[in-house]
């Protein structure tokens, strides 16, 4: 019976140890989130935006991009090399909608290997606002942003290589509407 | 004559009865182990080749099932009140890679599409750069304060 384990089965079955461990490791590399576990959100949300573009969106989109245009030029900067770009963003008429839990779905998958956070910033006023980043050695492999405010929850996540500086530049350029995500203080701040 | 020879082996045995025994004795059954073809021997790396095989296959069918779910394009902007991105954009999922004859329509289809995805991608560019920022300028802030309470 002996000789039958050793021989018959722990062979194969070490094999595929194997490669499950390497399957799993292989998954735990990559920065894209699994935010699924929100989705029920949205029937409790006022406004629900869900934005899914994987590589082959990305690609499609780089077709209609000018190269003649300084500001699509910076864009196709920014998104070459990203292999994803994934957004949740909720927003609730009164407060209390989304649980701690809801968040901690996220956070959990944010405190495996490689994730580092890279700001985490808490007041009663403006909510939490969290930046995560995915380091492969020296490079930065994906970004995760997450933003909660008592009547707003936020996720933003960018799979593969990111250029922070750039991405940071974006804002407020290519004629893309305010999305009047941070009210009170940016408008104070650009009306005084 | 008697027969009981040939009934229990008793009384007076007829010569042509044993000499028949005697000839046919030879193919009586003989008790003998029934000769089994030999067990092949248990290859273990067959298992492994096997194991390896399907555990690659169903690597395979995950990966495909996960990109597959990946690769369906979509950006749900759901209203219930008042808008503020403005109207939903709907992208069909349709392969680069796939072969298409380029006719007029396909090339507006596709180009319809090129614009949908980049509409989506900018906004998810902005939404990040815009959170990017608000994360820096709300640590600026803070640092700044915490330097005012500082005693000069």
């Amino acid at each position: 019976m002996k000789t039958l384990c050793q021989t018959k089965l722990a062979l194969p079955l070490i094999a595929l140890v194997l490669i499950a461990a390497s399957a799993v490791a292989t998954s735990a590399q990559d920065s894209r989130l699994q935010l699924s576990s929100l989705d029920h959100l949205a029937a409790k949300a006022s406004q629900t935006v869900d934005v899914n573009i994987d590589e082959k969106l990305i690609r499609i989109a780089l077709k209609v991009f000018s190269d003649q245009d300084p500001e699509e030029r910076e864009v196709k900067k920014v998104v070459a090399g990203i292999k994803g770009i994934y957004v949740k963003t909720f927003e609730f008429e009164s407060d209390g909608q989304y649980t701690a839990a809801d968040m901690e779905t996220i956070r959990t998958q944010l405190r495996g290997p490689g994730w580092t956070r890279l700001v985490n910033v808490r007041s009663k006023k403006e909510g939490s606002l969290e930046v995560y980043l995915l380091m492969n050695g020296e490079t930065v492999g994906g970004l995760a942003v997450l933003g909660s405010d008592v009547r707003e929850l936020v996720v933003v996540n960018i799979v593969g290589p990111v250029d922070l500086e750039k991405l940071v530049k974006l804002e407020g350029q290519f004629g893309i509407p305010e999305l009047d995500l941070e009210p009170a203080k940016s408008k104070t701040k650009n009306e005084q | 004559m008697n027969d009981d020879y040939l009934w229990d082996k008793s009384g007076e045995p007829d010569p042509q009865i044993q000499q028949l025994e005697e000839i046919l004795g030879t193919l009586r059954y003989q008790p003998k182990p029934l000769p089994l073809p030999r067990q092949r021997n248990y290859r273990p790396w067959l298992a492994i080749a096997a194991t390896l095989v399907i555990a690659l296959l169903a690597t395979g069918l995950w990966l495909r099932i996960q990109n597959k779910d990946a690769s369906i394009p979509s950006v749900a902007i759901a209203q219930q009140k008042a808008p503020i991105i403005g109207p939903a954009l709907s992208v069909s999922s349709a392969s680069p890679d796939t072969p298409r004859k380029p006719t007029p329509r396909t090339v507006k289809y596709d180009r319809k599409e090129a614009i949908a995805a980049k509409q989506q991608l900018m906004f998810a560019l902005r939404l990040a750069s815009e959170k990017l920022n608000a994360a820096h300028r709300r640590t600026q802030d803070k640092r700044s304060s915490y330097e005012n309470t500082l005693p000069n």
